[in-house]
């Protein structure tokens, strides 16, 4: 009897077809429209600096570790490529202020997730979608938009609602994507870290849970980080050493840093030769070697641009606003909903008269 | 389309991917408020300055080679994003303003951004209101709007014309049709044809002859053009030894005693001449320079003693006038460059002579490739003495640096064909009658058998046309060696 190889195959997916079945664009679709609604006939104002102050980069941590200056006893890592077709998933999403009405603010947000199965790139992006936020509408809006992620919206004088809708519809596509994929990495565009409040935490360990039992890992990938360790930044540990290398910062204080819960265990990784260091914050609950395998398994599948994951450049590249496409929402809410669009400096003046102006204006 | 800004007598008009607009077209910008329209013409098309476009490009670029997707955009937002992106800008130059239906030249009001509308004017709108077409239409063609655009026999009565373009791109095509348009309206036409390509205006393409058969004459010199001695005059010899033959003054002096001699002796003939320059007591570098200049004469073939076969040009004018107009074809073709600068010198003389003493009312002058045959003292003379006589000439040209800046400063009317060539470009848009933008733009972007029609014969409306068809044998193509194995 001749033995047969047993072969597994590559997981296929249908993002998009699969994004529609399980209702999570219909819902926020729905919820886009029914909040533009509400801006049906306004005044609009667009204000460009505002707009060109966004279309710079932002820092990926914006949660700051205290690392207190203890010794660790861990030691560099040298990562071997481990080439065996993992699918590599990036997730990104990217959201600009569009512009102002006399009621709120204009949002929109897009989402993109690139997959590389088969060694091929393929992406899936969604948006971009409109949101008209509002006094009347935000807690409507956000609490709809984090029914399914456990998530209570809590309405506060300052909440960001453009950072808070960002967040809630990547949220939203990470917990589909750990939901849709088996044996695959997932990789996020910054840490695994939450705020104390118990639903973050609940909601990103959930998160973690559903991509683990699918067999998935979770590694979140900050381009910039702030964190220090020793007097150095972490991404400047690893200099001198061969690439591909990797280095864990084990600190007591990393567990409950202040108001954050980090949920990953914390690296910093030099993927390929003359790339740049990264952080790297991979699932705490998977076994410490098994997230090194993980790493060795994306440096083995991933093409690495400048030592960073292209599914995830490409995430980022795709999701992220250009100036074209803002002006394109804007005309859009413009012949769709007959806003009226008036010069930034002007709101005041349509808005109020002469009384809306100081003297000298 | 949307008006954007107004610098000088510049227009930036902004246009959307759905509004089809071509370089060359025109514009009206009513404003009903002031009551009052603003005609433009747009002279470039360029992508409309949106922000972030080079981020979108290089984005889809760089990565669409080897990536896959789909977009799942359900509000169908990126159509608009491509719309945006694919805004142009279309730069227009100010030509007027109409007011309570009539024209004028106003360029100095600015209509409303917020509620002027902006619409393509028809060229057959702007003919009629600018009244190009007149009471002597000649048809030259169709506009990009199917317009057949006539232009006014007039406006080339007593005007300095220009024609010019790069090989092959239909000039003297056009200038065909110009002359069989004059001579339809009893003008006289007489055409320097440099190639032989006018030789066969009376003729159809299949060879049969056409209405204009008996309105065309052809002469070639030293065949069928000839003159005698007697038949011109000392001034007409005096121009053609000093001008076409390069004779110093000494010896001109001389020569002119001699002539007289002879003109008082009743003997002007070829073969007394060459005797009385041998007999004649001068010194003897003067005699050998006549001497030389005479041989020149007679080996041109062009003089004759034989009155028999001796043509009189100043005759053949006043037929080709009591005869209701024609055309006199020059064919330079055979003739050495010596002998064609006498033959042009001859018959420019002769027409000053005959338009000078009004045995002639004017003549509409064809040049082909002037610089080849005139002297550059001439140029002056036919542009600004010559015209006031009744001289009218158009000149045809390839090469535009062989015309003097001044001659393009005083053309009233330019037909301009293509020209990719930016030192051509330069020249050419020193016409006077339209701005260096318009010429420069516009004409490098011009079709084979497209032409700017510019000045006077388009009311200064810088109008495109496609030059018509002419049922006409075609002598001017160019002999090839392989020509078995090229398509006609």
């Amino acid at each position: 009897m001749i033995g047969q190889l047993q072969y597994e195959t590559t997981p296929k997916y249908s993002f998009p077809r699969s994004l529609r079945d399980a209702g999570i664009s219909k819902r926020i679709v729905e919820l886009s429209l029914n909040s533009m609604r509400t801006a049906s006939g306004r005044i609009f104002d667009v204000n460009n600096e505002e707009l060109a102050s966004f279309f710079t980069e932002r820092v990926d941590d914006k949660y700051q570790l205290p690392i207190k200056d203890e010794f660790f006893p861990a030691s560099i890592v040298p990562l071997r490529a481990i080439r065996d077709e993992t699918p590599i998933i990036g997730i990104d999403v990217s959201s600009i202020k569009i512009g102002v009405t006399d009621a709120g603010a204009i949002y929109a947000v897009r989402g993109a997730v690139v997959t590389k199965i088969n060694n091929r790139y393929r992406y899936v992006r969604f948006g971009p979608l409109p949101f008209h936020i509002t006094k009347e509408n935000i807690h409507e809006v956000f609490s709809e938009l984090s029914r399914d992620l456990s998530v209570r919206f809590h309405l506060s004088p300052y909440i960001d609602s453009q950072i808070h809708l960002c967040n809630v519809i990547e949220k939203r596509l990470r917990a589909y994507v750990s939901r849709l994929v088996r044996r695959s990495i997932i990789l996020w565009d910054g840490s695994l870290t939450a705020g104390m409040q118990r639903n973050l935490v609940n909601d990103l360990s959930k998160m973690l849970r559903t991509a683990r039992e699918n067999s998935n890992i979770v590694i979140g990938i900050s381009k910039d980080t702030s964190l220090k360790f020793i007097g150095w930044r972490i991404t400047d540990l690893l200099n001198g050493y061969k690439p591909p290398c990797l280095f864990e910062i084990r600190s007591p204080s990393l567990s409950h840093a202040g108001s954050l819960r980090v949920l990953g265990r914390i690296y910093v990784a030099r993927l390929a030769k003359g790339g740049c260091a990264f952080r790297l914050d991979i699932d705490k609950a998977i076994p410490r070697e098994e997230s090194v395998v993980a790493v060795e398994k994306l440096i083995g599948n991933e093409m690495l641009y400048q030592g960073y994951p292209e599914t995830l450049r490409l995430a980022h590249i795709y999701s992220t606003f250009t100036a074209s496409d803002v002006i394109g929402i804007q005309r859009l809410l413009i012949r769709k909903y007959g806003l009226k669009l008036v010069a930034h400096d002007n709101m005041h003046r349509t808005l109020f008269g002469p009384y809306g102006t100081r003297l000298g204006d | 389309m949307r008006l954007f800004k107004k610098t000088g007598n510049t227009m930036h008009i902004l246009c959307f991917p759905d509004e089809e607009v071509e370089k060359g077209e025109y514009l009206l910008i009513e404003d009903e408020k002031a009551h009052k329209s603003m005609i433009v013409q747009v002279i470039d098309i360029e992508f409309a300055n949106v922000p972030g476009v080079m981020e979108e490009m290089l984005r889809s670029s760089s990565i669409e080679e080897f990536v896959e997707g789909e977009d799942d955009d359900p509000l169908d937002i990126m159509s608009h994003i491509l719309y945006i992106q694919d805004a142009r800008l279309l730069i227009c130059k100010v030509h007027g303003t109409i007011v309570n239906g009539k024209l004028t030249s106003e360029s100095s009001w600015l209509p409303s951004r917020t509620h002027s509308i902006i619409r393509k004017i028809p060229t057959e709108s702007l003919v009629k209101l600018a009244n190009i077409e007149g009471s002597l239409p000649i048809m030259i063609g169709e506009t990009r709007d199917s317009f057949p655009l006539a232009i006014d026999a007039h406006q080339l009565d007593g005007r300095l014309s220009i024609i010019t373009g790069k090989k092959g791109t239909g000039k003297s095509h056009l200038s065909k049709i110009l002359a069989l348009g004059l001579a339809d309206y009893g003008a006289i036409v007489v055409i320097l044809d440099l190639n032989g390509e006018y030789t066969s205006l009376g003729y159809n393409q299949d060879g049969s002859k056409n209405r204009y058969y008996d309105k065309i004459k052809v002469l070639s010199p030293g065949k069928t053009f000839k003159v005698t001695l007697y038949q011109t005059n000392l001034y007409v010899i005096m121009r053609t030894l000093v001008y076409a033959l390069g004779l110093p003054g000494t010896s001109a002096r001389e020569f002119r005693h001699i002539w007289k001699f002879l003109e008082k002796t009743g003997r002007l003939t070829l073969h007394d001449l060459g005797e009385a320059i041998q007999n004649w007591k001068c010194n003897q570098h003067v005699k050998d320079a006549l001497y030389s200049r005479y041989s020149a004469l007679v080996n041109s073939g062009f003089f004759t003693d034989n009155m028999a076969e001796a043509i009189s040009f100043e005759k053949m004018l006043r037929k080709t006038e009591r005869n209701g107009g024609g055309i006199i074809i020059i064919d330079l073709s055979d003739t050495s460059p010596s002998d064609r600068q006498m033959v042009v010198e001859y018959v420019l003389a002769k027409l000053q002579e005959a338009l000078s003493q009004w045995k002639i009312r004017a003549v509409f002058l064809f040049a082909e490739e002037a610089h080849l045959y005139l002297k550059e003292t001439y140029w002056d003379d036919i542009v600004t003495r010559m015209r006031h006589f009744g001289l009218f000439t158009t000149f045809i040209t390839n090469q535009p640096n062989t015309i003097h800046e001044n001659i393009y400063r005083q053309a009233d009317n330019v037909f301009l064909l293509n020209f990719v060539n930016e030192h051509d470009l330069q020249i050419i848009s020193r016409a006077a009658r339209a701005d260096a933008e318009t010429i420069t733009s516009i004409v490098r972007d011009l079709p084979s058998h497209h032409c700017l029609l510019l000045g006077k014969v388009v009311k200064d409306f810088p109008i495109i046309v496609k030059i018509r068809s002419l049922n006409v044998k075609t002598m001017g193509q160019t002999r090839f060696f392989f020509a078995e194995k090229r398509e006609i």
